[in-house]
């Protein structure tokens, strides 16, 4: 009884230890997500913008971006874009984690210069590769027709299927450090002694790989993937400086779609809801994260 | 307790989201890179605003005024001038604030919603019609009737007009006009293009392996449809029918350039200054743009040696040109006596005589003979001559709209991706559907 009443005045104490965060994150989270969903159901355009009374129209946003063509396209690529970019850079990163994670000389600066490449702003990237992609005089196709790979240069972000390779690759160049970096950390904490029994009881290498590294590993793995999806689906800086989503649409994605809709064209209620469309889709992903974390933490 | 954390880490998870694309109207959501790259670069350039500037501010009314003159190049002249409207009284002082275009159109539609509108800024001619709609700048229609100074040229204040009201004053015009290589055209032995098939006979001889014959922007932005404007108006197109013969006519000239390698297609990626880029580096023989570019071609290519003629006209058309240029406005809820003091000040007939000199545009004022005062320019005199005739694109609050619809019809034949029919038709149902909404 008595530990009981302690633990409660305990606890109350923290609340008020959390209360700052909390009011914080009502007023520059809470509140724009709340503005957001609210004017996704008003009738919000140049013209009532300034006006206090806007009309509410319901589902109106919702229904006039599912029959838009550039919406629905702008939905596929940014799972396209999304899937694409996970893939490479979780992969491709996990297996710099292994490399690294065998600690030979140079091992850590050479890691560290890798690690350069996410630490770029954004935008810095984004130019740089646009120089790259250029048709002519872009270093890529200089580089693919010395090596006789092309006969005739490539327009890389001219066309629509090689554009959004185009940022997949500029953004894996991103992504790739930051997985790695996770996956070391991961990887350095599980425990020597562990592979150094297994190596008793005879374990091949493959099998340590995947009995042992790979499940202690899933929480990270799993962090990783999240994360990643998450950061990597609410793209904008790079898509909007190295192609506006063009040409045309063809690598126009939600958040890109939602600038344009707000910012370019002035249908705010519309830029709302797509913008919310993105939200969802982050939200789901998030629970199922969730869910999965604490199942691990009740094992 | 564990389950409402968590949910609260999930939303803050994805909350981000929402702030990148900026789609909320809340001012807090201004924490992506790109723009607080933006912020940073605007932030950097800020001391060389006229907070430097040795007039105190003690007792004065203190105004802002936006604008997006890049700081390293015409920015100078503004803030020059500011200075100097400063240190010319003692009631008024005016702080400079650069922004980048798009940031700054940004701010203002933020601006109606949370209240945080500069007193007084520049927006761009075609867009000042949406932002009045918006409710961004205050009308101004009776300072402006009992102002005996007030004389601009009709298509300039009338893009300040919004349903019959006045919102703004025009700043500076500008123009498009040919640029060409002279060394090149001299080496081929060829005379500057006029019409439509001489242009396509000099792009041919001097296209080759590393130099494209012209440079033109079709990004898919309003510099796309800006400078898509003289080709169109030259042919006998317009805007509001974009089927017409005369429309097609020129959608198809610039396509059949693009697909004989006479412009580079990646034209559908390059802004104006990309263009200009591309002239400067010799990778073009000729290009399209304007009065602007002077000081960057200054810069960049110093020993250039070119020469400036008028966009060449349809070989059964007339010369064409579209009308170009920033307005300045009050922005609404804003120190409007003292805005207004600073703006006639600064488009009065003498100032905006100097700045728009210093700047690269026209004044927009019906007393200021610029075609007199660049009588002996070779460069600014073409444009000069053009200007009067310069159309306007709009005024309409639709016209973001109209613009989308003719760069987006513009990308799709220059990558391929529609014939010249289907993409002209597919804009103009567009354009057709907007005011049905």
């Amino acid at each position: 009884m008595q530990s009981n009443k302690r633990e409660k005045k305990e606890q109350i104490l923290g609340y008020f230890f959390i209360v700052p965060a909390i009011i914080y994150m009502l007023t520059f989270i809470g509140y724009p997500i709340a503005y957001n969903w609210i004017i996704s159901f008003q009738d919000v355009t140049a013209k009532t913008l300034g006006s206090a009374a806007r009309d509410f129209i319901g589902l109106e946003n919702y229904k006039m971006i599912f029959i838009d063509l550039t919406f629905r396209k702008a939905l596929l690529h940014t799972f396209v874009y999304t899937i694409g970019c996970l893939v490479i850079q979780f992969s491709l990163g996990f297996l710099f984690a292994i490399f690294f994670a065998k600690k030979f000389a140079l091992s850590k600066p050479i890691r560290g210069f890798i690690v350069i490449s996410w630490m770029l702003p954004v935008t810095v990237t984004a130019l740089v590769f646009k120089f790259m992609f250029a048709e002519s005089n872009g270093i890529i196709n200089t580089i693919l027709m010395n090596l006789h790979i092309i006969r005739q240069p490539i327009g890389w972000l001219l066309q629509g299927n090689t554009a959004m390779l185009g940022l997949i690759i500029a953004n894996s160049w991103v992504g790739i450090p930051f997985n790695m970096l996770l996956l070391t950390t991961g990887l350095n904490n599980i425990p020597e002694d562990i592979y150094e029994a297994a190596s008793i009881d005879g374990a091949s290498k493959i099998q340590k790989f995947l009995k042992i590294t790979i499940p202690l590993l899933k929480p990270t793995i799993m962090s990783v993937l999240v994360l990643g999806f998450v950061l990597t689906f609410k793209v904008f800086d790079l898509v909007y400086v190295m192609t506006g989503g063009g040409p045309v649409d063809a690598t126009e994605v939600l958040s890109t779609y939602s600038y344009k809709l707000s910012f370019q064209l002035f249908h705010f209620g519309e830029g709302a809801a797509v913008a919310n469309v993105l939200f969802v889709c982050l939200f789901l992903v998030a629970l199922v994260y969730l869910k999965t974390i604490s199942k691990d933490e009740v094992i | 307790m564990k389950k409402s954390i968590a949910l609260l880490t999930a939303l803050a998870m994805v909350a981000g989201t929402l702030m990148a694309c900026g789609s909320s109207t809340d001012s807090s959501s201004e924490s992506t890179v790109a723009e607080t790259t933006d912020n940073i670069a605007a932030e950097s350039e800020a001391p060389a605003s006229t907070d430097s500037d040795t007039a105190s501010t003690d007792g004065r009314t203190e105004i802002t005024f936006w604008h997006y003159m890049s700081e390293d190049k015409e920015g100078k002249y503004v803030n020059q001038a500011v200075e100097e409207f400063n240190n010319s009284q003692d009631e008024i002082y005016v702080t400079a604030q650069y922004l980048p275009r798009d940031e700054l159109m940004k701010q203002y539609t933020i601006g109606v919603v949370s209240g945080e509108l500069p007193d007084c800024g520049m927006v761009d001619n075609p867009d000042h019609n949406s932002y009045a709609s918006m409710g961004v700048f205050e009308d101004i229609t009776e300072l402006y009737n009992s102002w005996e100074d007030a004389n601009f040229m009709e298509g300039s204040i009338n893009s300040c007009y919004y349903e019959g009201k006045l919102y703004g004053l025009p700043w500076g015009n500008n123009c498009l006009g040919l640029f060409y290589n002279k060394e090149m055209l001299d080496a081929a032995g060829i005379e500057v293009p006029t019409t439509w098939s001489e242009l396509e006979a000099v792009c041919e001889k001097l296209t080759t392996d590393t130099c494209k014959g012209l440079a033109i922007s079709a990004i898919g932005n309003e510099e796309g449809t800006f400078q898509y404007m003289p080709w169109l108006l030259s042919s006998g197109g317009s805007v509001t029918d974009l089927t017409s013969d005369g429309s097609k006519e020129s959608m198809s000239y610039l396509y059949n350039l693009i697909e004989k390698g006479y412009v580079s297609r990646e034209c559908v990626n390059w802004t104006q200054a990309d263009a200009e880029k591309q002239f400067a580096s010799g990778q073009a023989a000729m290009m399209i743009n304007g009065p602007w570019q002077f000081s960057g071609l200054a810069d960049d290519a110093p020993d250039l040696d070119y020469g400036v003629a008028k966009v060449p006209k349809a070989d059964n058309g007339e010369y064409a040109s579209v009308l170009g240029g920033e307005n300045v406005a009050i922005c609404a809820g804003a120190n409007v006596e003292a805005s207004w003091k600073f703006l006639t000040w600064i488009t009065s007939k003498e100032k905006s005589q100097d700045i728009c000199k210093s700047i690269g545009r026209f004044s927009p004022r019906a007393d200021v003979d610029i075609q007199e005062m660049f009588a002996d320019d070779p460069l600014n005199s073409v444009f000069a001559e053009v200007m009067p005739s310069a159309q306007s694109r709009g005024p309409s609050p639709d016209w973001p709209e109209i613009s989308a619809a003719i760069y987006t019809a513009q990308q799709e034949v220059f990558t391929g991706q529609k014939d010249v029919d289907t993409a002209m038709a597919d804009a103009q149902a567009k354009i057709d559907a907007i005011g049905s909404k």
